[in-house]
Formats: structure tokens, sequence, C-alpha cells
């Protein structure tokens, strides 16, 4: 066993002299825990151990290894990784902001946004109203009554305002809230759905429409990773021009 | 809806992935515990030796367990203080462009605790309730500090398998060098990669944006990339969003998905590892990585399979098409139902507790799954300390073992005494024990309350309360109440800050001290009664001690929460 691991390491141990460097192990023997196997490794009588750090070296080491990591980790190491972001990713680095033709900034393609109006496709609904600020709006849990009423009022709403039939079975996905509140993603079955409401809003053709939508269902840039999705505000701001808005 | 299983092909191989790296970054963790030679040393040894002169230490001075723990708490006792004064003012301190107000003293105490001890649990909103500086200067310390803390705890109680001299290495060098070789250099490839993929990093706070139906949007920016990685790296699991990384900001993709996943599971795997490569017996590691992934895959099974059945609460909503791609009810569109499980099973199970969808949404059988993560904590458990808890249990499954073939128990050489099992047991105790009292006391006592009223009795009530201190024992963070109940009262963020302390540094004395009571021991040379560890035996003995004892601890108050939610629909 003491074979298998030995200790010190073979080499580490060479007499030292006045220009030997630190050897890379430790090894403090203190005052009555001698090795048993010590005749086995050189002795070490001869180097001086360190003394043991005193309180105040504590206190020093503690005080200044605060501020030594305060400065690399917020602000050195930030700073390097912004510094090469905004070079390699511009865009991704500044919250991938979508923009009216004038410039104005409309908003991000990953955060959701209201776009409840007849004339364009909606998003999954939001318990915060599309703030990006969270808070305690969490969906009901799942044995809880409040979410099949959630559920309910959200279904009745979609039905009556987005111009389906009464009874009409809805994607699971596009009534349920998302956990961001903002999720800016629909399945596509989701979105095709709206197109008679969209289409009738804006004098757009259905064809045109579902050719639109399809043109904008998202595939992961690894193959078969994930689902395929639609980033319902990018497609809103691409339909907006179309309908002359 | 049927799971398909060609939808599990890219967690699958992620998983293998995260495997196959795990031996060699293991080794390379180990190297850098053991001061051996090392890819980088031209320019980083010189760095580090300046630094340590600077902090009056040296390498050559190791100190003994009760020295070592002096030098952690020093070193995060003076960061609560710091990260306490920063929360407790930061509407006075730089940096504060959105003009966010004080914490008030109790939750700048339960913040201060959460970020120090790895746990990461909040009970705020960060956007409109921790400044821009916060976030950056004092949450980003605790990111690291805390995650190296861990790191340094599992170097120095796996170093007493191999000294015997009494001491377990110097703290300082030992931060210094997990910082400089293993956290600092991983994230900033990782988080320059989550830039690639989608996530903003800009000194920019907030950008307000004009929707196309009127009103305005304010889009919280800062450097997400950077923060997010070494929050994930280091099993923190705090979030730069509220949302956390269910927030598509901070999360975009599936492949985000996927890449955060990896980063949770770098260092929890290759823990093993390094521990086998310190102790020189490359084999020793598998039987802790086989526990490990037995328990993870399992917990995966579970959580996938009960979030793909229908909720039979919503059989009478009608008009509520078949459910596709899992329950949806909480969950992200962009994730595939294998892709969002596996984050949120890893994350919890690695005490990392970032959450990509609501957890207080998912069915109780998956409630329950996670909660069960959290009670081994070691499977694969926080950074280091997740490791150092297995490796108590280790030390426990063979003293019982032995007891019940009647062989002298030992491990790797070393006999396990009395004293060794005082310490585990300890540590093994002390989670129940600050769960459970304050679950009492908490609902004995009438402290959940929304709105001041007090909350009925019902199944999921109870659940978000233990989950609370569950959580915050575990050093977890994730949050299963958010809503539920106000957690922002004096009472839990007062009682969770104790809980969380207690959580970190009481365990983390017991692993130096069964470091300690080895690193005083010779090892004895292996005979024929000597109980071979590096086998799929002990394997599959540790696991079902690990899942038998942890099962046992909770079992009644399991039933009294999600048990009941599940068979009562409560």
């Amino acid at each position: 066993m003491s074979d298998e691991l030995p200790l010190p390491v073979p080499g580490s141990e060479a007499t030292p002299t006045p220009t030997d460097p630190a050897p890379r192990i430790l090894i403090a023997p203190t005052a009555g825990a001698a090795p048993a196997s010590a005749p086995t490794t050189p002795p070490l009588g001869r180097r001086r151990v360190p003394p043991s750090h005193t309180l105040g070296t504590h206190l020093r080491a503690t005080i200044l290894f605060l501020a030594l990591s305060v400065l690399l980790s917020g602000f050195a190491y930030p700073a390097v990784v912004v510094a090469v972001a905004q070079v390699i990713e511009p865009n991704s680095a500044n919250g991938s902001l979508l923009h009216y033709p004038n410039g104005t900034v409309a908003g991000s393609s990953l955060i959701a946004q209201n776009t409840s109006a007849p004339f364009l496709f909606w998003s999954r609904p939001s318990l915060t109203d599309y703030n990006t600020t969270l808070g305690a709006d969490t969906p009901p849990g799942p044995t809880d009554p409040a979410l099949g009423q959630l559920l309910n009022e959200t279904l009745n709403y979609t039905r009556e305002y987005g111009n389906f039939t009464v009874n009409a079975s809805l994607p699971f996905w596009f009534v349920a809230p998302s956990a961001s509140s903002i999720d800016p993603d629909l399945t596509p079955e989701a979105v095709l759905i709206q197109i008679p409401r969209v289409s009738e809003a804006s004098n757009l053709s259905i064809a045109f429409l579902t050719s639109l939508v399809n043109a904008h269902i998202d595939t992961s840039i690894v193959p078969y990773v994930g689902v395929s999705y639609i980033d319902v505000l990018q497609l809103d701001l691409d339909l907006l021009p179309l309908e002359g808005r | 809806m049927a799971l398909e299983v060609q939808s599990f092909w890219d967690v699958v191989l992620l998983l293998v992935l995260a495997i196959a790296v795990a031996p060699w970054f293991g080794a390379y963790l180990g190297r850098v515990y053991m001061d051996r030679p090392l890819p980088g040393d031209v320019v980083l040894t010189r760095i580090e030796s300046a630094i340590y002169r600077l902090l009056g230490t040296s390498p050559r001075r190791s100190m003994p367990a009760r020295e070592y723990m002096l030098a952690i708490l020093l070193v995060n006792g003076a960061m609560l203080a710091f990260l306490f004064w920063f929360f407790f003012d930061q509407a006075s301190l730089p940096f504060n462009p959105t003009g966010v107000p004080n914490m008030t003293w109790d939750l700048a105490f339960h913040s201060s605790s959460s970020f120090t001890t790895n746990t990461d649990f909040t009970h705020f909103t960060n956007e409109s309730q921790l400044s821009f500086g916060a976030l950056d200067i004092a949450w980003q310390l605790a990111l690291f500090l805390s995650a190296a803390t861990g790191l340094c705890v599992m170097a120095a109680m796996v170093r007493g398998f191999v000294r015997k001299d009494g001491t377990l290495g110097n703290y300082y060098v030992d931060m210094v060098r997990t910082i400089s070789r293993v956290l600092l250099p991983i994230s900033i490839v990782g988080a320059l990669i989550l830039v690639l993929l989608g996530v903003p990093e800009t000194w920019t706070a907030t950008v307000i944006a004009h929707p196309i139906t009127g009103g305005t949007q304010t889009i919280y920016l800062g450097p997400v990339a950077s923060w997010q990685t070494v929050s994930l790296l280091g099993t923190n699991g705090g979030g730069w969003y509220s949302a956390n990384a269910a927030s598509p900001l901070a999360n975009p993709s599936a492949v985000s998905n996927l890449f955060l996943i990896f980063l949770m599971l770098l260092i929890p795997f290759a823990a093993p590892f390094a521990f086998a490569q310190i102790i020189r017996r490359k084999g020793e590691a598998w039987p802790f990585m086989g526990t490990i992934l037995i328990v993870l895959v399992i917990a995966f099974g579970l959580f996938v399979a009960f979030q793909a059945v229908n909720n039979p609460a919503l059989a009478s909503v009608t008009g509520l098409g078949p459910q596709t791609n899992g329950y949806p009810v909480g969950q992200e569109t962009r994730f595939s139902l294998p892709e969002g499980s596996l984050f949120q099973v890893v994350s919890v199970y690695g005490n990392v507790g970032a959450n990509n969808m609501a957890i207080g949404s998912v069915t109780p059988v998956a409630q329950m799954v996670l909660l069960f993560g959290m009670f081994t904590q070691s499977t694969p458990g926080g950074e280091g300390t997740g490791f150092g808890m297995l490796l108590l249990f280790a030390v426990l499954a063979i003293f019982v073992g032995g007891l019940m073939v009647g062989r002298t128990p030992e491990y790797l050489g070393k006999k396990i005494e009395t004293s060794h099992i005082k310490w585990a047991a300890l540590a093994l105790l002390i989670h129940p024990a600050t769960i459970l009292i304050p679950f009492v006391v908490a609902v004995a006592g009438g402290f959940v309350q929304v709105d001041g009223a007090t909350l009925p009795a019902t199944a999921h009530n109870f659940t978000s309360v233990l989950y609370e201190f569950t959580s915050e024992s575990a050093n977890n963070g994730s949050a299963l109440s958010t809503g539920a109940f106000t957690d922002s009262t004096p009472f839990f963020n007062v009682v969770g800050a104790l809980v969380m302390l207690v959580g970190r540094f009481v365990p983390i004395w017991a692993m130096l001290k069964v470091g300690d009571l080895f690193s005083k021991q010779e090892a004895l040379p292996p005979s024929s009664g000597t109980l071979r560890t590096a086998s799929g035996t002990f394997t599959i003995y540790l696991t079902l001690f690990l899942i038998i004892t942890s099962a046992l601890l909770f079992l009644p108050v399991l039933a009294m929460g999600p048990l009941a939610q599940i068979v009562g629909g409560m």
C-alpha cells in the first residue's frame, strides 16, 4: 500500500540547497505527527518549515484575496468577455434587438410582446402582461384549482377575440402560460390556426400567409436538436410592412 | 403523448459526451490540487506566486483541518459581510442605473447567505430589487468564491487519504489555483460560446423597446453570458434574470440548453476522477460515477415519463388540444421534453438550482423526483461538496457493510473507526434536522402566509414549504414556492439564511474532519479480508445504501406533501 501511495513524491525531496526552488509538494510535519514510514523517506530535518499562519496573516490574506477576487470577477472577467463578444457576435451580445424600418427598437427577437391585435399573430399568454420582470407570477401548480380556471379563461378569451368557433379545440401550447412569461416562440400548429383571422384583418391571402409562416419555422443550427417553432415577434414585424402598416 | 425514442438522441449523446470528458478533466483537476505540472504553467505559475506573496502565504504552508476551516470561515464570512453591505446599501452604491431601492436587513441577510453558501435561493425579483452593480460585483464574486470553496473542501478532504502529516493543504493557494486553472479559463470560453448561441454580453443595463401594439417594454441586458456561465459551471444556479434559465435571453435555444447542461455536469462528473487521480487508483472513481449515473438516469426517466402524461386535474377543461411534447404549463416552447427535463433534473441533482421551467407547475411525481435529488445531495451534488458527501456515504456504507459481514471496515487501507462515523453521521443527519425542524415551525406556527392570511394546509402548500427548506439546506436554490406563499418575510429570510449557513458549513467541517482523521492514519496493506471497493458489487451496494438511507430519512414528510398530492390530487 505505501508503495502504491508514495509520499512524498520521489524526486521532490532532494536535499535543499540555497538555490533549490520550493518543493512542489508540501511536507510540513508537525511535532508528534512524524510519519512512521520515515525511514523510507529522506530526513526533512534540514529544511526550515515555515511557521503556521498567525491570525494576522489570515486576516491580511482574507482581505487581499477578496479585493483581488472582486476586481477579477466583477470587472476584469466580464470586461474581457464583453470586449470579445462585441467583436465576434455584436447582434446577440446586444440582446438580439429588432428594429422598425425607421430604426426605433421594436423589441428583442428573444422576448415576446403583446401582439393580441386581429392583424397580428399572437404569442403564448403571459402572466405578467409581457413585462420582462417576472416577480411571483408563476403558473398555478398541477393540482391547483386555479389552473383549470386560468386555462378556461384563456381559452374563452382566445376563442372570442381570436375568431375561433365557440367550442374550437385549441393547441395546448397556445393557451398554456410559459415559465418565463415572455416565451417568444409558438409551435407551428398554433401559428397556422391563426391564419384565417390574420387574413381577414389584413386582406392578405391564406396561401400567402401560409407560405410566410412556413418560411419562419425555426430549425436549430444543429439538425434534429430541439423542436420546430416560430418566433412570433419576428414574424409579426415581417408581416407589418406587407400589410402596409 | 407518445414518447418518441428518437427525441432522446441528443440528450443521450450529451450524457455520453459528459461521461467521456470526465476521466480526462478529472485527472486534470487532480493535478491542479496536487500541484503537478500543467499546461499554462509558464504564465500562470508566475502570476500565482506573485499573488501568494501578496497574500503573505505560500504553498509550503500546509494547514491542518482546524486552520483550513478557519481560513474558509474567514473568507466566506468576509464575503458574507461584503454582500450584506452591498445589498443593504445598493441604492446609494454605484452602478445602479435603474434606481433599485435598498434591501431590508432580513432580505439582505437571506440573499448574502444564499450566495455565499452556493445556494442562490432568491426571495426577490432580480430586475426590480437588485442593482446592476449588486449583480455584477457582489453576486458574481460569490459565484466564483462559493464554487471554488466547494472544490477546495473536496481537495482537502481527499488529500487526507494520501497525507500522513496531519495537514490538508493551503486554503488560499487552493482557492487561487481553482480560479486560475479551472473556473476562469472555462468560464471565458463558455461565455463566448453562449454569446455565439445568442446570449447578451454588454455593459448596457436596459433598452427600452416600443411594441407594435403600443406602450413600452424594458429589456434588461448586461454581461449575462459571462455571469450565467460561471453560475452554472460553479453549480451556483442563480440567474441574471428572475426567470433564470427559462428566460429566452439567458437560454435562447435548444442548443444553448444542451450546452448549459454540459457546463453543469462538467465539474461534478469530474470529481470522482479527480479523487482517483489524487489517491492514484483510477478504478476507485467508477463506483462513485456509477452511483451518480444510476440515480441520475432513473430520476431523469421518471421525470420525463410523468411530464408526458396528461394532467387528470384538467379533464374538465374543454377545448384543450392534445398534449404534444409534454405538459406545456410552465414550460418553454423551444425545448423538447427530454431536453427541458434533463436540464431541470441535472440542475436539481447537481445542486445547481437553476430552472428552465416553472417547477411549481410540474406534475406531483416530477416534484418528488426533484425533492429526492436534494435529499441525497450527492448524485452528483454541488461543486466539490457533493462528492464530499458521496465519500461520507461511502464511509458509512463500508462501515455498515463491515458490521454486517463481521469484517474490520476499512477504505483504501485506512480503518474506519467510531470517530469517522460520528462525523459522517453528523453531516448526514444535519440535513433532515435543518429541513424538518424549520418546516414544522413554519407550518405549525402559522408563518406560511399569502397577503397576511395563513394558507390552508393542502398537500401542495406542504410541498412548497418542504421544498423551500430542502432546497436551502441542500444549498440547491431552486424554488417551488415562488408565488405559492410570501417567502420574503422576516421569518423565512432569517430562518432560511440560518438553514443555508448550517447546511453548508457543518457538512464542510465534517468533511474536513474525516479527511483530517484519515491523514493521521497509516495505510494498511490489503489482505484477503479487504473489501474490494473498485467493483460493480460495491457500486450497486453504495447506490442502494444511498437511496434507502435518504428515503428512510424523509419518507414521513414525503407522505404529508407530494405523496398526498399524488394520491389525493389536492
